[in-house]
């Protein structure tokens, strides 16, 4: 076989190879998944903003965050990666009162996101931190990831 | 016309072949490099392969190193084969082939030095010896890329002395040098047949070839035409031809007839060709009949001229050479 | 007829070198060219500019760890390392693999090394260990110069996690250490993958940029979706593993089989490598 051939007769069966078990068994991008890592995330950076605020007894078990996400609209199946992930999150605020937050989320095919939280709920992208500096406000936009196997 | 000559020394007596190719058989696509051709050479003897660009020489002496798998036939130097023994069957086995290529960014003796722990035993002790045999030991710490074609070809040679060879394989070693360096060259390669070892030389020069070798194969389109002796080829070899100058050609050429010399007429003169008795005493005879001699030159040598002959005609095959006893079979 | 001291059978041949000796002419070899050279002190140098250059910029915040480039100097690394994967290391891992056999064909020099005593074979293994040998070094110059500068110019502040948590500083480092080190199995598949091109097109420019264009497009497919399972079998998506490390529960499947995947595509490349060179008519120089 020429050379030209060799080359081209194994590009071509690594492709098929990759091809074949593409959407095999489960997609790594799933609804729960994305649950199951965006509520801790969420919840641990709330703690990490009202330590910045210097606000006592915040902790993730107070939060009780409870997210709920959906892929695009109602037609679009809750699996993939995609910009147009929304994640409600319902939680309890620094001052005790429940919210529902709306973040927007960007999840990406190697199983990480990016999410962005309403300025309304959770501040802006700076804070002014107990002892008057500007800081980054962690939750107002960050990344996480998740294990695309579990 | 290029010619390339590879020869081998007959000094020592063994029952081991050097070099022992039977059907020897390379084709790339359509085109068939080498085809079905049998060199034998005995341990000692020098060895001349002689044939136009072209003939296949050079793949020959490809598969003889490992370089380039034949298609079928086999192939032992000592004994050994690439088959059976891998790298092994070069022990004993040095050259180059087409013109040696080194390192351009090392110098010449990095380069030395690398070959010979590739050789492995002795071989690095050896460096400024080769070097000294070389004449290369004051460029010795120069880049090779710095280096000259002659003197590439010098570094070649070191490099295969680094092995201490019992089989060197210089494939037209003299190609593309100034004649100061052919003749160091053939000096050299003269001394190193003497010393025993079996010589396996490439040269475009049958005039060399009738110097050094003593027996000959000649290749034409990747088969044997001849296999022989000089002293064979020589009987068969049409006599030496003379270019002869006068100012009257015409009787010049009735004279020559008279002598029984073959005459016929060309650009500047006449060639004449005959025994060496007859020219001398036509020369007299001119002289005696009052013509000017302007001028007389030897032509191409007898075997020359055969070399030609043979490898102009018409494709031959292996059974148009002559098997001498002495030569190609030991 | 003189006789000389030449025994009457075929002498008995001497002692072949070994591989490792052929190692340490190819190691001198590559030691002499100017590339290798470059490459060492680049990958000293280089990333002491890229954290200072980026030291003074806004946080990228398109790649991963990007936003954190200010917040912590166990960030930078991470983020040097998100950013490197897509086509700087497999072009590292080429750039000498990928030439290492290709340039006996340059120089014609194939004919001189191979008419010595070492057999074909051991050629092969000496030049594929020094590549390998060397784009390990490169990577490990990489990682400790952009950890030390990042550390030293940014700080030790607390690493932000993947689960929104902090990590202190004394966890910090030996995760961002291990995170690099997860790039040395997908370095080695693109190393094999640039020997494999080296030696059957014989052409360095094709073994040095094919790599890269092959993860280039491995990329690109791979952030597509629906691929899922037939992600894993690409040889870019082991440089993404060490993302498990840093979440609040480390996970470690993909470490693994980002391993795995690179030794079979190791295997895959390797095995014909070898054979073609073997087999091959040596025809030029």
């Amino acid at each position: 076989m020429t050379r030209t051939r060799t080359i081209a007769l194994a590009s071509g069966l690594a492709v098929a190879a990759v091809g074949a078990l593409a959407g095999c068994g489960q997609p790594d991008v799933t609804k729960s998944r994305l649950e199951r890592a965006i509520g801790p995330a969420f919840a641990n950076l709330y703690v990490q903003r009202a330590d910045l605020l210097g606000e006592h007894g915040v902790t993730v078990t107070r939060i009780g965050a409870a997210p709920a996400c959906d892929r695009g609209g109602p037609k679009v199946p809750d699996v993939g990666p995609g910009p147009d992930w929304i994640c409600m999150i319902h939680f309890i605020d620094d001052h005790g009162q429940p919210q529902d937050g709306k973040f927007e989320v960007q999840v990406k095919a190697d199983a990480t996101y990016v999410a962005g939280g309403p300025s309304k709920l959770i501040g802006q992208a700076t804070l002014t931190d107990s002892h008057g500096h500007d800081v980054p406000n962690p939750v107002f936009e960050f990344d996480g990831a998740f294990d695309p196997d579990n | 016309m290029l010619a390339s000559c590879v020869i081998f020394s007959v000094r020592v007596m063994s029952d081991v072949l050097a070099v022992n190719a039977v059907h020897l058989t390379k084709a790339y696509g359509p085109l068939t490099a080498v085809n079905d051709i049998t060199v034998q050479v005995a341990q000692g003897e020098v060895y001349g392969v002689l044939g136009p660009n072209g003939a296949g020489k050079t793949t020959f002496l490809r598969m003889l190193f490992g370089l380039v798998r034949p298609d079928s036939g086999t192939l032992e130097v000592f004994g050994r084969s690439w088959q059976r023994h891998g790298v092994t069957s070069l022990s004993g086995v040095a050259g180059f082939i087409e013109s040696p290529r080194f390192y351009p960014a090392l110098s010449g003796r990095k380069n030395l030095r690398l070959l010979a722990g590739l050789d492995g035993g002795d071989a690095t002790a050896r460096i400024d010896e080769v070097l000294d045999v070389v004449g290369l030991t004051d460029r010795q710490q120069d880049k090779v890329r710095g280096y000259s074609f002659g003197m590439r070809q010098r570094l070649g040679v070191a490099s295969a002395l680094l092995r201490d060879p019992r089989l060197l394989v210089l494939d037209e070693p003299a190609n593309g040098l100034d004649p100061a360096g052919i003749r160091d060259m053939r000096a050299l390669v003269r001394r190193l047949a003497d010393t025993g070892l079996t010589v396996l030389l490439s040269s475009h020069d049958m005039g060399e070839v009738e110097q050094i070798c003593d027996n000959v194969t000649i290749m034409k389109s990747g088969s044997v035409v001849h296999h022989g002796t000089i002293a064979a080829l020589r009987e068969l070899a049409p006599e030496q031809a003379h270019r002869i100058t006068t100012t009257d050609d015409g009787r010049a050429a009735e004279l020559s007839r008279a002598r029984g010399l073959a005459v016929t007429s060309v650009d500047d003169g006449l060639a004449v060709r005959g025994p060496q008795k007859e020219i001398d005493a036509l020369v007299a005879d001119v002289v005696d009949a009052g013509i000017a001699l302007r001028g007389l030159t030897r032509g191409e040598t007898p075997l020359e001229a055969l070399f030609f002959m043979l490898t102009e005609s018409a494709a031959a095959g292996p059974s148009a050479g002559v098997d001498t006893p002495a030569g190609a079979r030991r | 007829m003189t006789t000389t001291a030449v025994p009457a059978v075929a002498p008995a041949a001497r002692r072949r070198p070994g591989t490792a000796t052929v190692l340490r002419w190819e190691v001198a070899k590559l030691a002499a060219q100017v590339r290798s050279r470059a490459l060492l002190i680049g990958a000293i140098v280089v990333p002491v500019a890229v954290v200072l250059i980026f030291n003074t910029q806004l946080p990228p915040k398109d790649t991963i760890y990007g936003r954190h480039i200010h917040t912590s100097g166990y960030a930078v690394p991470l983020f040097v390392l998100a950013f490197a994967h897509q086509w700087v290391l497999p072009l590292l891992a080429a750039l000498v693999a990928g030439d290492i056999f290709a340039n006996e064909d340059q120089h014609g020099t194939w004919k001189t090394v191979l008419t010595r005593s070492v057999s074909r074979t051991q050629v092969f293994w000496a030049k594929t260990l020094t590549a390998v040998g060397f784009n390990l070094l490169v990577l490990a110059l990489l990682a400790a110069s952009t950890i030390t500068t990042s550390l030293l110019v940014v700080g030790t502040q607390p690493l932000p996690g993947l689960s929104g948590q902090l990590i202190p500083a004394g966890h910090a480092l030996p995760l961002v250490i291990a995170s690099w080190a997860t790039a040395v199995a997908p370095m080695l598949g693109f190393t094999a993958l640039a020997i494999l091109l080296s030696v059957t097109t014989r052409n360095p420019t094709i073994g040095v940029a094919a790599p890269v264009v092959a993860g280039m497009i491995m990329q690109l497919v791979s952030s597509l979706g629906g691929l899922d399972q037939g992600r894993r079998l690409l040889l870019t998506t082991p440089f993404e593993a060490w993302h498990g490390l840093l979440t609040a529960h480390p996970f470690h499947a993909p470490i693994v089989t980002g391993a795995v995947v690179s030794a079979g595509w190791l295997a895959v490349c390797l095995a014909p490598a070898h054979r073609y060179l073997r087999r091959r008519d040596i025809t030029g120089g």
